[in-house]
């Protein structure tokens, strides 16, 4: 362990990110709402009656799906884009964007989940 | 897999969830499940996804689910390593970072660092302050629902002694004795139905009564009707006591007043006395003859003795004030009938209101039998 001024400093500033982001995730509203979140938690046996803690599972777990929804979105996109690369002008039909099992199934979003269903 | 539907929108997730539901199926989880969906749909949007299909929404649904379950169970056993039974911030990084660990984090090549700094609470930090709050769309319950059970009350509870030294105290009581050994029963309000059949007659007898007296007034005041009026032809007649009623008078004789051409209520007494019809008058005859005759016997009418055998009409419904007439005529054909003659010319509001009042005030039970 080097207890060099400079890391102390460091921790101290990390110390203070951190007690202001648990602070500031009070105000914080995350998508999924904390009753399914200690629902589910307290089936794992998760046990903490802070509610900082909760919402910052939450929020994890909300960064965690969207990384793998924006990597299937990518995926979407790219496969959007060979197809306008045809003669055909299909924009409008493809404009919209529908995630799909092929876009989970994408090689970014696979090596998220370890076991696939 | 993949289905062919697309659902768009939350609100038809949300149908689709109630339509499974009641379909029967209900699964464990069930409403956990749908909340999840939900959210995972919202994430999506936020993304930029304007469309899903269900199969890879429920999958995402179930990462969801998995990491969350993973991320729990994984903090929960840094805790228990670490001696404790709740979890604490530390313990939820190192699950992060456990979980993390497969793709690579900031960071997490630098082993023996504080958890402060952990790459992965920066990157959550850095994530929460670029992305726009979305809150959840709808109101979550607490859930799931503890029911309280109603336990059964131990011996202490019950202050009762159990049947045996070997019985602790705080054990459930056992139930009552009623509840396993047949007794014999009687029925202790034997008596009660016959209470109620002679209260019954009582109070049948009481009406009977009542009405007995009110006939009784009612033939009083004709009389004594009858004995002002034969003193007096023309005069106007002494207010009795509110108990005379035009009502009762029988009509004039045809031609006895000149009166308008009136088309004739269909009344027994007035076909009685004006004899339009035959059979009325075959029956009223001699009723009649002896109202004819009554006015030459003497000033004043003396009341019998005895009175005739009454037979009451029990009219069930409205009181109107023409029945007391017909009462009053059955009891008393002979009697008085020239005196109703003489009654008619009172004034009719005056006495109409004062019976009323009368009415109301001593034959209240006749009120409430009608």
């Amino acid at each position: 362990m080097n207890h060099n001024p400079q890391s102390s400093d460091g921790k101290h500033d990390d110390d203070s990110a951190l007690s202001d982001f648990l602070a500031s995730l009070m105000d914080y509203a995350p998508t999924i709402p904390d009753e399914l979140v200690e629902h589910y938690l307290a089936k794992s046996g998760f046990q903490c009656p802070d509610v900082r803690l909760i919402r910052l599972v939450a929020v994890a777990t909300q960064k965690f799906v969207a990384e793998v929804a924006s990597d299937a979105l990518q995926h979407c996109k790219a496969r959007q884009a060979a197809v306008v690369k045809d003669k055909r002008e299909k924009q409008q039909k493809d404009k919209r964007l529908i995630l799909t099992m092929d876009d989970l199934q994408s090689h970014c979003a696979s090596i998220f989940i370890g076991v696939w269903k | 897999m993949s289905h062919g539907d697309v659902k768009s929108t939350r609100d038809t997730i949300k149908s689709e969830n109630q339509q499974r539901l009641s379909l029967g199926r209900l699964k464990a989880d069930e409403f956990g499940r749908a909340v999840s969906k939900i959210a995972v749909a919202q994430i999506c949007e936020s993304v930029g996804f304007q469309g899903f299909k269900e199969s890879a929404l429920e999958a995402l649904t179930d990462i969801l689910v998995c990491y969350l379950c993973d991320l729990g169970r994984n903090a929960s056993f840094h805790a228990n390593l670490a001696g404790r039974t709740e979890c604490n911030l530390f313990d939820i990084t190192r699950a992060l970072e456990e979980l993390e660990a497969s793709h690579g984090f900031p960071s997490a090549s630098d082993i023996g660092h504080c958890l402060v700094g952990s790459g992965t609470v920066r990157e959550i930090i850095r994530f929460v302050d670029s992305e726009e709050e979305i809150p959840f769309a709808q109101p979550v319950p607490k859930f799931p629902i503890v029911r309280n059970r109603k336990l059964i009350p131990s011996f202490e509870h019950m202050n009762e002694k159990p049947p045996g030294k070997h019985i602790p105290t705080w054990l459930p009581a056992f139930p009552d004795p009623h509840t396993y050994i047949h007794t014999p029963m009687w029925n202790e309000r034997a008596s009660d139905p016959c209470a109620d059949k002679i209260e019954q007659a009582r109070q049948r007898r009481k009406a009977e009564k009542a009405l007995l007296q009110l006939q009784q007034r009612l033939v009083c005041n004709g009389s004594s009707g009858t004995s002002t009026s034969l003193a007096t032809d023309a005069e106007k007649e002494k207010v009795q006591g509110g108990e005379s009623n035009p009502f009762l008078a029988a009509p004039l004789q045809p031609g006895e007043k000149d009166v308008s051409q009136v088309v004739s209520p269909a009344k027994p007494t007035d076909e009685a006395s004006k004899g339009d019809h035959v059979s009325m008058l075959e029956a009223f005859a001699p009723a009649i003859e002896a109202m004819k005759g009554g006015p030459s016997d003497g000033e004043k009418l003396h009341l019998p003795e005895k009175r005739a055998a009454v037979h009451f009409k029990f009219r069930a419904g409205k009181k109107i004030l023409g029945e007391p007439l017909d009462l009053s005529l059955q009891k008393k054909g002979e009697r008085g009938t020239t005196a109703f003659l003489r009654i008619e010319e009172r004034d009719d509001k005056k006495r109409r209101a004062e019976f009323i009042l009368r009415q109301t005030t001593e034959f209240p039970m006749e009120l409430n039998q009608s």
